[in-house]
């Protein structure tokens, strides 16, 4: 994946206030840090480093060229966002080295369908994989086609890119696909709710 | 119905809970592909709950799952109409969960998204405040 050159600003203000005066102008308040050195605050421009994280993903790299003439290469590592408007409160930068091997949470899609009648089920999202900073893969597709009821695909199924090697237990389950259930199952489940609903003020007012 | 098996520790007629800020968890799709997300604070009750999963487990009747990822713990009193005021707090009457925006209060997994999306569409109105239908980005940043 190429980096992404990224301009940013060193942080005078801090605290609440101040972070909120960062996100108004645009920018979104960082934080630099990693190999020992001492942690680095900055601004980041909100729109371009949104922009860059959709289209690479959370495993893009970044070249931050901060206004004091400083160059550093980072990763994100942890994001916070706003659960309703979906906008990028602060991020954390993990700082790299080119060569440098890194752990990363690998995105998965899954490709293909399953067999007819089953429910595909997500048990995880991503792998934990270690790889070279400068060369992670975006995401790895997964194939689930023809996937039997009751199959599942796991960590140890997946043919890795050259240089990234599996972290997580090869036993995780990345995707099952269960039997669907039938009309009369969802019936029966609705029922027995009905049921419940009748003796609910009976034990309401035991409860009291 | 979902209510608590037995009375919660604590409290029997506890303060009404607190309605201001945004969810600290669960605002993501975790365990199905599309979910119903709170967009304003709410006391849901237990009826509210069940009635919505009802309207979704009818529309898609078979070959989906439904999780709903909110409990009613919290016990919500009422004094009889028509009393004076005083003579202590009144008698339990529903059972709530206190839902603030960014909660995603029920996922859904079903193969056909036109048919999840009108499913989710439909429980949407029996539930108390204004909600939005989010889906499940894969190792979303």
């Amino acid at each position: 994946m190429s980096e992404v050159r990224i301009s940013a600003e060193p942080r005078t203000e801090f605290g609440k206030g101040g972070a909120r005066r960062t996100r108004r102008a645009g920018k979104i308040p960082a934080v630099l840090y990693g190999h020992g050195e001492k942690p680095k605050h900055v601004a980041l421009p909100a729109l371009e480093f949104a922009a860059a994280l959709r289209r690479g993903g959370m495993n893009q790299l970044f070249t931050i060229e901060v206004t004091d003439g400083t160059k550093e290469l980072a990763l994100p590592k942890a994001l916070q966002r706003d659960p309703i408007k979906d906008t990028i409160d602060h991020v954390d930068l993990l700082l790299v080295r080119k060569g440098e091997l890194v752990q990363v949470e690998l995105r998965i899609n899954l490709v293909g369908e399953h067999e007819k009648g089953g429910l595909l089920v997500h048990e995880h999202g991503t792998l934990t994989v270690q790889a070279d900073a400068t060369a992670l893969p975006e995401a790895i597709d997964v194939s689930i086609e023809g996937l039997a009821i009751g199959a599942n695909v796991t960590a140890a199924d997946v043919t890795f890119p050259e240089g990234t090697e599996l972290v997580s237990d090869p036993s995780t389950v990345i995707a099952t696909v269960t039997q669907a259930p039938s009309a009369e199952q969802m019936e029966g489940e609705e029922s027995s709710s009905e049921a419940a609903v009748d003796e609910e003020p009976a034990a309401e007012t035991a409860a009291e | 119905m979902l209510m608590p098996r037995k009375p919660p520790k604590g409290f029997r007629k506890p303060h009404n809970p607190k309605r201001s800020g945004k969810s600290k968890g669960g605002t993501k799709v975790t365990f199905g592909e599309y979910g119903i997300q709170a967009l304003s604070p709410a006391y849901v009750t237990n009826r509210q709950i069940e009635s919505a999963r009802i309207a979704m487990t009818r529309h898609i009747k078979r070959g989906g799952k439904v999780w709903i990822n909110i409990f009613p713990d919290q016990a919500i009193t009422k004094k009889p109409a028509e009393t004076r005021m005083g003579s202590g707090k009144g008698t339990p009457e529903w059972w709530i969960a206190n839902v603030k925006p960014g909660r995603v209060m029920f996922e859904l997994s079903f193969p056909n998204e036109q048919i999840a999306r009108e499913a989710l569409r439909r429980a949407m109105h029996k539930l108390p405040m204004k909600c939005r239908i989010v889906t499940r980005e894969v190792g979303e940043v």
